[in-house]
């Protein structure tokens, strides 16, 4: 039997009071694809950055092909050969995207200059290997999410990584795209890397792993091969029985198409040069209208506009009948509007404040008395948040940065619930998120529409557009092409929809 | 064990600032027992107390990831413009108003320009910096104006309140009120927010951009303040008071007391003990004898050395 490429034994680490990884032994092999799986805060995240040398474990060791390494040291991790493409993006965002793949190994040229052309050769080929396309001189940061992420995978594999670690790295990509990133697996597989995958999506698993770990509470509980396992199985391990009951139960619940007919939000002819065009819809009261499409449909910018936070440059919107005009956000949200946006690191959270401070940022009025904060409501609006949207861990006093990315998620879906929007829009919200919390937010979501709230769900996981919606919208290339009953249009017709195939 | 120092730094590093204080006024005390009389003490804070008002204005501004390097010359122009105001026959309130005024609509202008047009905070309050000393130049011209015959001005800085002179009280009123602000109003968590993240702060239905604007306004006023404080203290005012250098000991203050110049977190509670930090070198080294020019350099490696030991922490 081969040596395997690397191996942990007995990895723990300890925060305070809180085991965020006990004893866990992990391996994988040359030329294996191992998915690593649990519900959020589980501890995959802390056991791959074990592996990075980004977090110093405090017991246990790790070999890499049967050599104890020192751990704790990122840049030793490099020199062994291992990459990692984390949940948010490490990229330096002014920097270009070839100095970002070659960050720190520039081609030298005369004088010690970086070699820009031989540079941007470098990069053209690399992506050419890869069958990626990007312009190597575009600046990282005002490219979309979607590309930034190729830019992380093309900087993993120009470090010609024989350990490749993925945490979440299809977030925020669309099927095809991650369809792409599984070929591009495979052939690395072929090569001998040894992979590990971290995802909630268990399609993605199912489709592109060899083997599969499962962790829960900070330990591995199980371990097998893909073949193995059925889908159930997994879910209950990773979430316990009841919760994957209830998960299996979100599936089936009576929709709502049309709501109550009240109509709380009308788009008409809304257009913003270069980017949408003539978007046209109705959002009624008690229902949830999912707006699907592809990565780059411009269905954020849309939800921007109709959230006062961009300027439309035609067109009209009214809200409860009312014409309306928003120019910031802050009036959006006097009209009842809620936002959720995509990128809760870049436009959602305040990392460094604590979870209380998130969780009441976009209702200060509410808990505030006269000029003042009213610590004791503050508090009690916490609370009850934390315990709506089950936050593990409940510490409240706990800054966000410091939360698994699924509770991060859940922060910032409660802190507009605070508000008790009339309209509640929310973009991707269960990205990075475990399938139980999944549901439980699907729950938030329906009790939010039985209540009458009209809810706008843009999503590109047709698996959550089928489970949430009442209706579906789709949108292809800034055009809004279709608004269906959820009921009345199968999977397949919806693909080829989104895909432009009309 | 050989981890247990670094954990121990770790640990220790949070308190670095009030640990080298302690250090420091132990070893003053040692070398001159008359450093620990209470009238020196009070002497301390009452030296302090211009810059304080600076930093207490500054560390807002700070923290949102913004600076202000004009504070120099406000305070020279608002001490000019409220002794002008007074030879002019106006009466003190509306005199002080009149000087006040001069850092809201410096501070009023950095603000809308950082905010709305969104340039660089540093070369809009240099720029500002060049513009405002100018402006002091053209109407006090470059020499001292005595104060007389107005009592009640010169009192502000010099005169004694309850057994502590009024400088004093002004700067704990000063300290007291914007620690209250951050405590306890929406505006310092909003200070924080938008320090750790402006755009999330938007999309959280904030008005970034006004804010912003306010907080450049109150650091200007903050500057307006000291500077009647000074020239009512050292009963002169004059277009080249708060020069270069000033700006660098508010700055230094904040940053010692722990805000980062890159925004975030921060305490308008520890930029006291920054500014009392500075404030008990200097008179320390001014009791020992030390020369003016040893004073600089020994002042320049402990506020590097400070920092880096805060830095440390990460
Ligand atoms: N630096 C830290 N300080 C304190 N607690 C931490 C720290 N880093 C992680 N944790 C905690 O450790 C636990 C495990 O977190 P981890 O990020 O590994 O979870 P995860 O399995 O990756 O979850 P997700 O699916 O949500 O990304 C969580 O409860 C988290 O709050
Ligand atoms: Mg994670």
């Amino acid at each position: 039997m081969t040596t395997p490429l690397i191996r942990g034994r007995g990895l723990g680490r300890i925060y305070g009071a809180l085991t965020a990884l006990a004893d866990a032994d992990f391996e994988v092999m040359p030329g294996e694809v191992r998915g690593l799986v649990g519900s959020n805060g589980a501890g995959k995240s802390t056991l791959v950055k074990i592996l990075t040398g980004a977090v110093e474990p405090t017991s246990g060791t790790v070999e890499i092909m049967g050599e104890p390494v020192k751990l704790g040291d990122p840049s030793e991790m490099i020199r062994r050969g291992v990459a990692c493409i984390y949940q948010h993006s490490n990229l330096a965002p002014a920097m270009s995207v070839m100095d970002n793949v070659f960050l720190g190994r520039q081609p030298v040229g005369r004088f010690g200059r970086i070699d820009k052309k031989k540079l941007e050769a470098d990069t053209r080929a690399l992506m050419a290997k890869h069958g990626m396309a990007i312009d190597p001189l575009a600046t990282v940061g005002n490219l979309p999410t979607v590309k930034q992420k190729e830019v992380e995978i093309l900087k993993a594999l120009a470090l010609e990584a024989r350990v490749l670690l993925m945490d979440e790295p299809t977030g925020w990509l669309s099927a095809a795209d991650v369809a792409r990133l599984h070929q591009t697996i495979r052939t690395l597989r072929a090569s001998g890397v040894a992979i590990v995958y971290i995802s909630h999506m268990l399609d993605e698993i199912f489709s592109v792993c060899d083997t599969v770990t499962v962790m829960r509470d900070g330990r591995v509980i199980a371990e097998c091969g893909i073949a193995e396992v059925r889908r159930a199985r997994l879910v209950e391990l990773m979430v316990g029985e009841k919760l994957a009951r209830d998960s299996a139960a979100a599936a089936s619940v009576a929709r709502r198409p049309g709501g109550t007919g009240e109509i709380r939000l009308a788009v008409r002819d809304l257009s913003k040069k270069g980017v949408f065009r003539d978007i046209s819809f109705d959002l009624h009261a008690g229902e949830i209208l999912c707006l699907t499409g592809l990565i780059g449909s411009k269905r954020t910018e849309l939800m921007r506009v109709i959230f006062g936070a961009d300027r439309a440059d035609g067109g009209s919107m009214t809200v409860a009948g009312q014409t309306v005009d928003f120019h910031s956000p802050g009036a959006a949200m006097a009209a009842g509007i809620g936002f959720v946006p995509e990128d809760r690191h870049r436009d959602g959270l305040m990392l460094g404040l604590s979870m209380t401070d998130n969780l009441i940022m976009s209702t200060i009025p509410q808990v505030c008395r006269s000029i003042f904060l009213d610590r004791s409501r503050v508090a009690a609006t916490a609370k009850r948040l934390v315990a709506d949207l089950a936050i593990q861990p409940p510490d409240v006093n706990k800054p966000a940065r410091l939360f698994s990315g699924g509770n991060q998620q859940k922060i910032l879906v409660g802190k507009w619930l605070n508000l008790g929007p009339k309209i509640l829009i929310l973009d991707e919200p269960t990205v990075g998120v475990d399938v139980g919390a999944k549901a439980e937010i699907y729950g938030i979501l329906r009790a939010q529409r039985d209540a009458g709230a009209a809810i706008l769900v843009v999503s590109s996981d047709l698996e959550e557009v089928t489970t949430v919606a009442d209706r579906i919208a789709v949108m292809v290339s800034g055009r809004m092409v279709g608004i269906h009953d959820a009921d009345a249009i199968d999977r397949s017709r919806l693909i080829e929809e989104i895909g432009g195939v009309a | 064990m050989i981890a247990s120092v670094p954990a121990l730094g770790r640990r220790l590093a949070p308190h670095a600032l009030p640990l080298a204080m302690l250090v420091i006024i132990i070893a003053f005390a040692v070398s001159e027992p008359a450093f620990l009389k209470p009238d020196n003490l009070i002497g301390i804070v009452r030296q302090v107390a211009i810059t304080g008002i600076m930093a207490v204005g500054m560390t807002f501004v700070i923290m949102t990831g913004g600076i202000d390097l004009s504070v120099g010359p406000v305070l020279a122009l608002s001490g000019v413009i409220a002794l002008f105001s007074l030879d002019a026959g106006v009466p003190l309130p509306l005199s002080i108003v009149a000087g006040l005024s001069v850092g809201l609509v410096v501070g009023l202008l950095n603000g809308f320009i950082v905010a709305r047009l969104e340039l660089p905070p540093i070369i809009v309050t240099l720029a500002m910096l060049s513009m405002v000393r100018g402006s002091a130049l053209l109407i006090g011209g470059p020499d001292l104006h005595p104060i007389r015959g107005h009592e009640a001005y010169a009192a502000i800085g010099s005169g004694d309140f309850l057994g502590l002179p009024i400088s004093v009280h002004l700067f704990a009123a000063v300290t007291v009120l914007m620690v209250l602000v951050q405590k306890l109003t929406p505006l310092g968590l909003l200070v924080a927010a938008i320090g750790e993240n402006e755009r999330a702060a938007r999309l959280s239905g904030h008005r970034t951009r006004l804010t912003k604007m306010a907080l450049y306004a109150i650091c200007g006023v903050g500057a307006a303040i000291a500077g009647i404080v000074q020239s009512s203290q050292v009963h002169t005012a004059s277009a080249v008071y708060g020069e270069f250098g000033t700006e660098l000991d508010v700055i230094a203050s904040v940053v010692l007391g722990g805000t980062s110049l890159m925004g975030g977190n921060g305490s308008i509670a520890r930029t006291i003990l920054g500014v009392m930090f500075l404030g008990i070198i200097n008179n320390g080294m001014n009791i020992l004898n030390v020369p003016i020019d040893i004073q600089l350099i020994a002042k320049g490696v402990i506020i590097a050395v400070s920092l880096a030991l805060s830095e440390w922490r990460a």
